[in-house]
């Protein structure tokens, strides 16, 4: 007892010491992290939060004609593209760009990505490569590919009236035909990425036991790879479809002025009427966008999770 | 638990392509400072246009500039257009990092109004004695530097002898041929106040009958913002007509070897003049007194015109035969459609909007 009751402290002692240096350790690591995370938090501070804040406040100012602001707190901003039906039909026309442009990108990514993430082939890093490989170069020299290859003049038109196909070319550039083509190639290398990394759950051995008791090739496919692979099909289709909406670039150079989306409002607004406020009203429009679309794929996401 | 952390990864990157393009939206311009010039020494900063312009202002009249003050150093700031460039000097006003702006004059106009620039001193850039009074600035601020007119662009293997008429875009046989630059584009506004006048309209009261002649013209129309420009367009073929001004179609024109022209058409058009500004407040004041009355002098404008076919507005610059049957006239012979740059400022987003609403088809 007397041994008990002298070496309880000590026991107890050396228990607190070593729960005290856990702590410490623990407050380090918590400090390591902070200090290791304040870089990174301070860019998107300056980068991202700030600029955000600004763009939200001047959304409020008053735009007068040639550039001028009116430092104020109006909502006539967000008054006039919600009561006007031609903001109306630039959103909607955005909102289904995003759509079609996301499915055309995931339907053309979704055999590119199977096969790369099967393949068990000694060149499977190198077949990678090249399938992002279009990464490398700038969606502006692509979408000025695209302008050669899809003009009146260009590879397309030249080859079907070389072949006697047509006589007069086709017009698959300046509308949103020659834009949704150039999106679609654009974005594909992150959607067979985001595809990729989606597609974990996907095991050869349950196609395998779905065949051994009797599905079909067809069966396998639409009631084992796909629901398997749904989560990497709906990670690449957000991202192509959030890349879409708020891509400016494209739609400016291939839509040759008659594709009107949020986006190009927002620079013409910005840069050619020096309408601030307005366009900030829209950016802000197009955040709210990105925001429920977001919402909505997270609610689908839990819903197939489980 | 994997759906959800991938769905997290996709959050991310739609946060990341939202930042871009925020960021994209927050504008800005930067410039470098200067400060402590002297009218011969120190730092020079100009904004003015971008492209070929750029190129061949630095070759015609920066670099002999450079040679004859070498002590000056130029930066040079260049903008697409001049409402960027007004766009820039605005965000610029509380601390002006600009000293010198060459724009347009319907935009420098505005910024006389918002106080962004000074008026000229005519003791600090005498040259402005060899300037006609119908090219000064009004209330002395920046007077014009150059003059250009819009002009038709065409491909000549299609006509071999130019159109002589705007009507020729309104042509079926061209339907699909034709770039037309929309508005706020200047070439896009001048054609509305051209198409008015060949309707008999005053475009100050109304457009209306513009409008419904050029809702007509639309569905010929291959592009409304022609990339890379305008010019290009018709070089490569893609169309054969289109809004260009004439000064860069001249220079095009030889550099494609003749397989694009430009042209007046007799109903008239449009001058688009550019003038030189001081800023107000100019971090470097003296240099770019000196630059103003550079640019000002005959010896730069010739040169400018021999290499960009802008007119000169000076009265003392002598351009040889061959360049002044290319510039555009600026003695009276040419059909001009006056377009007024104080109506202009106040019309410009309304043209703009009656384009993307009613003319622009899909």
């Amino acid at each position: 007892m007397t041994v008990t009751k002298t070496q309880t402290p000590a026991v107890r002692r050396a228990g607190a010491a070593e729960g005290d240096l856990e702590l410490a350790s623990r407050r380090r690591n918590r400090r390591t992290y902070l200090v290791l995370l304040l870089p990174g938090l301070l860019g998107l501070l300056v980068s991202f939060v700030f600029p955000l804040a600004y763009m939200i406040r001047m959304s409020f100012n008053r735009g007068a004609p040639d550039g001028v602001i009116e430092e104020t707190f109006t909502l006539d901003t967000y008054i006039q593209p919600l009561t006007d039906p031609y903001y109306w039909r630039v959103t909607l026309d955005t909102f289904q760009m995003g759509v079609t442009v996301g499915l055309l990108c995931v339907l053309v990514s979704y055999p590119v990505a199977l096969f790369l993430a099967r393949s068990t082939s000694k060149y499977r890093g190198l077949l990678m490569a090249i399938a992002i490989a279009p990464l490398l170069t700038s969606a502006v020299v692509r979408t000025y590919g695209w302008m050669v290859i899809l003009g009146t003049n260009g590879l397309v038109n030249s080859s079907l009236k070389g072949m006697g196909l047509i006589d007069t070319p086709l017009k698959l550039t300046n509308n949103m035909t020659g834009v949704t083509i150039g999106l679609v190639e654009i974005f594909m290398p992150y959607a067979i990425l985001a595809m990729i990394s989606g597609f974990g759950r996907l095991s050869p051995q349950l196609e395998e036991a779905a065949g051994s008791l009797g599905a079909s090739k067809l069966q396998v496919f639409t009631r084992v790879t796909i629901p398997l692979s749904l989560p990497g099909i709906l990670t690449a289709f957000l991202l192509v479809f959030v890349l879409s909406i708020s891509t400016f670039i494209t739609p400016r150079l291939l839509g040759g002025g008659s594709v009107q989306v949020l986006a190009t409002e927002v620079y013409d607004q910005t840069t050619g009427l020096l309408n601030w406020p307005f366009a900030a009203a829209l950016s802000v429009i197009l955040l709210i966008l990105f925001g429920l679309i977001i919402a909505v794929y997270q609610r689908l996401t839990k819903k197939i999770g489980g | 638990m994997r759906v959800i952390t991938k769905g997290k990864i996709a959050l991310a990157a739609a946060a990341t392509a939202a930042a871009l393009v925020l960021t994209g939206c927050g504008g800005g311009s930067g410039s470098t400072g200067g400060g402590n010039s002297s009218a011969t020494s120190g730092e020079l900063n100009l904004i003015a246009y971008s492209g070929v312009w750029q190129d061949q202002y630095t070759a015609a009249v920066i670099e002999p500039f450079k040679a004859k003050y070498p002590d000056i150093k130029i930066n040079f700031v260049s903008k697409r257009s001049s409402a960027e460039m007004l766009s820039a000097l605005q965000g610029q006003k509380n601390s002006p990092a600009t000293d010198v702006a060459i724009m347009d004059n319907s935009v420098s106009t505005t910024g006389n109004t918002q106080g962004l620039f000074d008026k000229i001193d005519a003791t600090a850039v005498p040259n402005l004695a060899n300037v006609p009074d119908k090219f000064k600035g009004k209330d002395g601020f920046g007077p014009v530097v150059m003059l250009d007119a819009v002009g038709l662009l065409y491909d000549t293997a299609t006509f071999p002898k130019a159109p002589d008429s705007w009507n020729v875009l309104w042509d079926p046989a061209y339907a699909g041929k034709i770039n037309v630059n929309a508005p706020p584009s200047l070439l896009g506004l001048s054609l509305t106040a051209i198409t008015s006048k060949m309707e008999g309209e005053d475009y100050t009261k109304s457009i209306d009958k513009a409008v419904a002649r050029l809702k007509e013209m639309a569905p010929g129309v291959q592009t409304f913002a022609p990339n890379p420009d305008e010019y290009q367009n018709v070089i490569t073929g893609q169309t054969v007509l289109g809004l260009g001004q004439n000064a860069r179609g001249q220079f095009y024109s030889d550099q494609s070897n003749k397989k694009m022209g430009v042209t007046f058409p007799k109903e008239g058009t449009v001058y688009q003049i550019n003038t030189v500004n001081i800023v107000k407040d100019a971090p470097n004041k003296a240099a770019a007194q000196t630059f103003a009355n550079y640019a000002l002098s005959a010896e730069a404008q010739t040169a400018f015109a021999k290499a960009l076919f802008y007119a000169p507005s000076v009265t003392n610059a002598e351009l040889p035969a061959d360049v002044k049957a290319r510039v555009v006239p600026t003695d009276g012979s040419l059909n001009i459609v006056p377009l007024d740059v104080e109506f202009l400022s106040s019309a410009r987003d309304k043209w703009t909007d009656i384009w993307k609403r009613q003319i622009i088809t899909k």
